[in-house]
């Protein structure tokens, strides 16, 4: 009879429905685990010795050219860098897409006198961005920046720091410095998905090596 | 007045050389950012004394952690980064053995994060060892400069930038405080009555720096040393440098699926119950 095939019919429905929708509950209850980062190749390189002799200041402050690109070679790191300004509400901003890093244009050059910023992504919505194993920077660690004159300047790290943004050291970070500095910026620590932000900030501090 | 603010005048301390030996193995330089670290730089504004080297050394300690070679007038060394903690300074003619006596000598206390500059000045014959404090920090939008006079030549030196007067007949051997001063390229000019200079600097915003006289071959010169620099207006809080694409994510809402779930046994339910009305209904019919 039709009226039973169809009856027949909708209660396997129903049961395939029921099926389907229990899969699903079962296969999202886990959560996604962090991506890791590959381990590092090469190991941190310890600061050089020896007697330091500083080379007396020049008089007038040495001009520096504009950053073009970053290298750190330990962590596969190799960019164009583009120019960032403040953002209408005075945070740092940061570059549209998270494959290049970029050079806040407000602050210091790379090489001169003073903390010079460099900010990139960790990761984009599907995978790793261009600082993703910025975490894994030790000091010792060599960082290069190339300049529009064809010069490239090297630093070494000092330290890697990671900071609550509710509690980040806007002072320590981009504050005045009497040598030449950098400071690479990424995201770090637990994610939010409710504001879709990390909470916290990686800071990696340099000094050029001269 | 003489330097000012967290200068302190240092006595020549000779019995100091007897500690000195020969500089030997140097640790590292230190971290520059770590919580621990100063600076110090070295200079030379003296104008009738001949060149000197300088050595620091991390205080009761015999080996020297810097030394500096042929500083001569004028001269002013980077900054170097170096533990927070006491050190002791000498300074020797250029040259000398390491073990000779100083012609200067002094200790500085160097703080963490702060930076400082340590100066041979004074005529030849009372020459001292002065260390003063360098600021590090300056309003938004402004620049910070200071003048040290070292001019022998012209006791009294009046400074002026952008037409406005930063050091007012500052004596030899002495440093005004440092005054913010609205960003820019402008005049800079030093006059004594004789020998007047004047240059065009730049002092950028959240700059700052130190405008040091000197007795040049003909007449006064400015020299320009910027101390340190940041950004006219540093950005505020943290950057948002990620979208969570690597991030680990918690277990989405199990709402949609318990859903599709009550859907199927509302489904399965309506066909279950025609199905069972349909079976009863050729039951009553076949009973007839």
């Amino acid at each position: 009879m039709r009226i039973r095939r169809v009856a027949l019919a909708v209660f396997a429905a129903g049961l395939v429905v029921i099926m389907t929708g229990a899969a699903g509950l079962l296969l999202t209850r886990h959560g996604s685990a962090a991506r890791h980062p590959a381990p590092a190749g090469v190991g941190a390189m310890p600061a050089p010795g020896g007697p330091i002799v500083a080379p007396p200041q020049s008089a007038e402050p040495r001009p520096v050219a504009r950053p073009v690109s970053l290298s750190v070679p330990l962590i596969g790191v190799h960019t164009r860098l583009i120019t960032l300004a403040l953002t209408r509400d005075g945070s740092l901003q940061v570059p549209a897409t998270t494959s290049v890093a970029g050079w806040f244009a407000g602050g210091p050059r790379p090489g001169a006198i003073g903390s010079a910023v460099i900010a990139g992504h960790i990761d984009s919505y599907r995978g790793p961005g261009v600082f993703f194993r910025l975490d894994e920077l030790r000091p010792g660690n060599r960082i290069y920046v190339r300049r529009s004159d064809r010069t490239t300047v090297m630093f070494r790290v000092t330290a890697v720091h990671r900071y609550l943004k509710d509690h980040f050291p806007t002072q320590t970070v981009y504050g005045a410095t009497p040598d030449a500095e950098l400071r690479l910026i990424t995201c770090g620590g637990a994610f939010d998905d409710a504001t879709g932000h990390y909470l916290s900030n990686v800071v990696v501090y340099a000094t050029e090596a001269n | 007045m003489k330097f000012p603010g967290t200068a302190r005048r240092i006595a020549v301390l000779l019995a100091a050389s007897a500690l000195m030996a020969g500089p030997a193995e140097i640790t590292a330089s230190a971290s520059a950012s770590t919580r621990h670290t100063g600076w110090i730089r070295m200079a030379h504004l003296s104008p009738d004394t001949p060149a000197m080297d300088v050595y620091l050394y991390s205080f009761g300690d015999a080996s020297a952690r810097i030394v500096l070679r042929h500083i001569a007038y004028g001269t002013v060394s980077i900054y170097e980064a170096v533990t927070a903690g006491d050190y002791s300074l000498a300074m020797r003619p250029a040259g000398a053995s390491p073990g000779s006596q100083p012609v200067l000598s002094g200790s500085v206390m160097i703080k963490s994060g702060r930076a400082y500059t340590a100066a041979a000045v004074g005529p030849r014959t009372a020459l001292r060892l002065e260390v003063i404090g360098d600021d590090l920090t300056t309003p938004p939008g402004k620049a910070l400069v200071r003048v040290v006079q070292a001019s022998l030549k012209h006791w009294a030196v009046t400074v002026r930038w952008d037409g406005k007067t930063v050091a007012s007949k500052l004596p030899f051997a002495s440093a005004t405080s440092y005054r913010p001063v609205s960003p820019g390229t402008e005049k800079v000019s030093a006059s004594a009555g004789t020998g007047d200079a004047t240059s065009t600097i730049t002092l950028a915003a959240g700059t700052i720096h130190t405008l040091v006289v000197l007795d040049g071959a003909r007449g006064l010169e400015i020299a320009n040393l910027e101390d340190a620099a940041g950004s006219g207006h540093d950005p505020s809080g943290g950057a948002q440098t990620g979208y969570g694409g690597t991030a680990p994510h918690g277990p989405g809402s199990p709402v949609p699926w318990l859903v599709v779930i009550g859907a199927g046994a509302l489904l399965a339910t309506t066909g279950g119950l025609s199905l069972r009305r349909s079976r009863l209904g050729r039951r009553l019919h076949s009973g007839t």
